[in-house]
């Protein structure tokens, strides 16, 4: 048996351990249910809490579905710009990177100062969040596409609209969908942590209900769905870009490779 | 798929070429004059460096030289020509998102040609490289020589009547460079095309041409002209026969110097 | 060389226009000056906040917590990181799952640690080094992967001593890819220590920059702001400046 093999072995049953000692521990007692509900408990206030949970995921997901808009699809669009002129570049992006240290957080009392604390606030909290990281990612990746793309476009006749519409487009899909991978999950956490901060709905806004509750079993519910929503939008991402695996393929290479 | 005529005549005209960059002039080209009679294959070798690639971009009507003038098929070059000049880089470059067969059609789809001509066109283009099995594969899963081979095909697609080459086989290794020289004299035979190939290697230029044209280092001037009087088809041994070794020899020198 | 500086000009520019419009917005009314005191005001608070002892006994409650965070959590991170890329089995093990790990928002189990450990000191660093540990893990992972093997086979071959090999070859290529596990660390573990702050607690920056909030005093929030900012990006800087020193060992 290779070793990616047995390794998988022992990692399925690290976690299939982990699963367990989630049930056990605090059974058995060793582990205050306060700090470590069962995972049969939880799961069923999950399953009890239903309706609540689902009408604020909607709230959640509304919130989400905006911001993304405007931090993956500007953060992508400015990206996409940016990487495309050397002087846009040089100017902006070394101040952009240097802004990328601050923690954003520390943005939100501001925004519910200025938005409320409504779904607005959550918005362009999470919008701000996303954007920059989003930005920089589609930067990057637009410079590792094979400049000889365009020359051999031109050699053959392309006129400077087909050269960006036929070349240049289809060359940043890959880029594209890696920057919407990153960019939605920065969103994901933007929304829920604003609305665990200050709010009157959303999923956030219940996991810190419960707690000041000590509702344990629907704190851990409430997590596990949001972790739910990140791991199911990140698969997403992922299936589409499965279909564009051998573009990334012939891009990195740049010269014919392997014969 | 067969060339007559003066269409596919190169006639350049004292070409000169001087780039500016970082607020200096380097000359990389020097008066260079030379005519290419149609259906001739002929190479360009020289130290890097030299301006061959500089040159094959200002016949590919990429760049615009300083001075001179270059005509092909009698008039002259404004701008890439597809239809008159088909261009083979060292770097397939093959559009990954395109199966081969898309990336062959692609010069056509830029002009808007219908598509039932587009897809017969280059499947007989993949047939001459003889790839018409691999119509629908993706780059990423051809070698490196299938995938200069549809390079090959997409530059003929258009059917011009010239084909430039600039170090089309350089990536490959050794074994798959010698293969693809005989197809590529394969096509050749067939539709006799007038080819110009840039290459760094000397053998490979002797044992494909018609004639060798040998440039200086920079700023680059035509050192010599060697005819390659060898008979077709040209075969490996004939590579070490003392009449080959001679000629090398010869251009050899002239780089040394 | 020359356009060199003209790029950094222009970008100097940049930084001085967005704090001019800052500045003259609110002034000219062009915004509400509620919303946004200008420039020189919120300085003017942030010197006076400066000044006061409360002040300063928040941010040496968060910088207390950060440091105190960051130094366990860098050491433990990077030799766990380092024990497991060792081992080839072990790297095979953990390496998929320390990378999901980090995938997954950690800041939504805040709530967890807060019923855990209550919302004083303890809790903050907890969350700190939960924070900031898998980044450095992962920069670990790239840092023992980062050492060439040629280099280790040369230094082999002429006989080196284990410690020879470490602090001959292991450092002087592990450095530039360790400082960068320290600058990403940092950023990780800040923004998950006045996160902790704000949420709950009764102290640290993030704490008032929460109260300011809520109260509306937008010239004292801003003013925070304006520190948190400063801060984060002088030692996003310094260090950045001594990893590009070590680029060029990178080879």
């Amino acid at each position: 048996m290779s070793i990616k093999r047995k390794a998988a072995i022992v990692r399925y049953l690290l976690v299939a351990g982990l699963v367990a000692l989630w049930e056990i521990l605090p059974r058995a007692g060793l582990v205050p249910e306060l700090f470590l509900p069962p995972l049969t408990k939880t799961l069923l206030a999950a399953a009890g809490g239903a309706g609540d949970l689902a009408y604020h995921l909607g709230v959640t997901l509304q919130e989400i579905l905006v911001s993304m808009i405007f931090a993956c699809g500007g953060g992508i669009i400015s990206g996409l710009v940016l990487g495309a002129s050397l002087l846009a570049r040089r100017l902006f992006l070394p101040l952009m990177s240097g802004l990328f240290a601050v923690p954003t957080v520390v943005l939100y009392p501001l925004f519910t100062a200025w938005f409320g604390i409504g779904a607005e606030s959550k918005i362009v909290f999470a919008s701000a969040y996303g954007f920059l990281p989003t930005l920089l990612g589609t930067a990057a990746g637009v410079q590792t596409i094979d400049r000889h793309l365009i020359v051999v476009a031109r050699s053959m006749g392309a006129t400077r609209f087909q050269q960006i519409a036929r070349v240049y487009v289809p060359a940043t899909i890959p880029t594209v969908l890696s920057s919407l991978r990153l960019g939605g999950a920065l969103v994901i956490v933007g929304v829920v942590v604003a609305e665990m901060l200050t709010s009157t709905a959303g999923i956030g806004f219940l996991i810190s209900k419960y707690r000041t509750l000590l509702d344990s079993p629907n704190v851990f519910a409430a997590i596990l769905l949001v972790l739910a929503l990140a791991i199911a939008f990140d698969l997403l991402v992922q299936l589409l870009e499965r279909r564009t695996v051998g573009w990334r393929h012939a891009m990195r290479s740049g010269t014919a490779g392997y014969a | 798929m067969t060339t007559a005529g003066t269409l596919g005549n190169v006639d350049v005209s004292d070409l000169s070429h001087t780039y500016a960059a970082k607020g200096q002039k380097s000359k990389a080209l020097d008066s260079i004059s030379l005519n290419v009679e149609t259906g001739r294959f002929l190479s360009i070798v020289g130290p890097s460096g030299c301006g061959k690639s500089s040159l094959l971009m200002m016949l590919a009507g990429l760049i615009r030289p300083t001075s001179g003038s270059i005509r092909v098929g009698g008039r002259p070059m404004e701008g890439p020509d597809p239809s008159r000049i088909g261009v083979v880089f060292q770097e397939a470059s093959l559009y990954p998102w395109l199966t081969a067969q898309s990336n062959v059609e692609f010069p056509l789809s830029l002009r808007g040609v219908d598509k039932k001509i587009r897809q017969a066109r280059a499947l007989e283009a993949l047939a001459l490289v003889g790839l018409e099995g691999f119509a629908n594969s993706y780059p990423h899963e051809l070698s490196g020589g299938m995938k200069q081979r549809v390079s090959i095909a997409r530059g003929l697609v258009q059917d011009p009547p010239i084909l430039l080459m600039d170090e089309p086989f350089a990536a490959l290794d050794e074994q798959t460079r010698i293969t693809m020289g005989d197809e590529l004299l394969r096509i050749w035979d067939k539709t006799r095309k007038t080819v110009i190939f840039v290459t760094h290697g000397l053998s490979e230029a002797i044992y494909l041409s018609d004639e060798v044209i040998v440039l200086s280092g920079r700023p680059g001037r035509i050192l010599d002209r060697v005819e390659v009087d060898l008979p077709r088809p040209r075969t490996l041994e004939m590579m070490s026969e003392p009449r080959f070794v001679a000629l090398r020899e010869q251009i050899w020198r002239q780089i040394k110097s | 060389m020359r356009s060199e500086i003209k790029i950094t000009l222009l970008r100097i520019g940049i930084i001085l226009a967005v704090f001019g419009a800052w500045e003259f917005a609110p002034r000219v009314e062009l915004i509400d000056a509620r919303l946004l005191p200008p420039l020189s005001d919120v300085l003017a608070t942030l010197r006076q906040l400066l000044s006061t002892a409360k002040f300063w006994s928040h941010l040496a409650a968060t910088l207390h917590v950060t440091i105190v965070a960051f130094l366990i959590a860098v050491p433990l991170g990077a030799v766990l990181g380092i024990l497991i890329a060792e081992s080839r089995f072990a790297l095979e093990v953990f390496k998929p799952l320390i990378f999901f790990i980090f995938s997954i928002p950690k800041s939504i189990f805040l709530p967890i640690f807060i019923l855990v450990f209550g919302i004083a000191f303890w809790q903050k660093v907890a969350f700190g080094i939960f924070s900031t540990i898998f980044i450095v893990m992962m920069t670990a992972f790239a840092a023992v992967e980062s050492v060439r093997a040629d280099h280790l086979r040369v230094a082999r071959s002429y006989g080196a001593t284990t410690f020879q090999t470490v602090t001959r070859v292991y450092l002087p290529s592990m450095t530039p890819v360790l400082l960068e596990a320290v600058r990403l660390a940092m950023i990780f573990n800040f923004t998950g220590i006045l996160l902790a702050e704000m949420y709950a607690s009764r102290e640290g920056i993030g704490n008032v920059i929460g109260a300011w909030g809520q109260g509306f005093q937008l010239k004292q929030l801003l003013a925070a702001i304006l520190l948190v900012a400063g801060l984060s990006i002088i030692f996003n800087e310094t260090i950045r400046y001594f990893e590009r020193k070590c680029e060029h060992w990178r080879g």
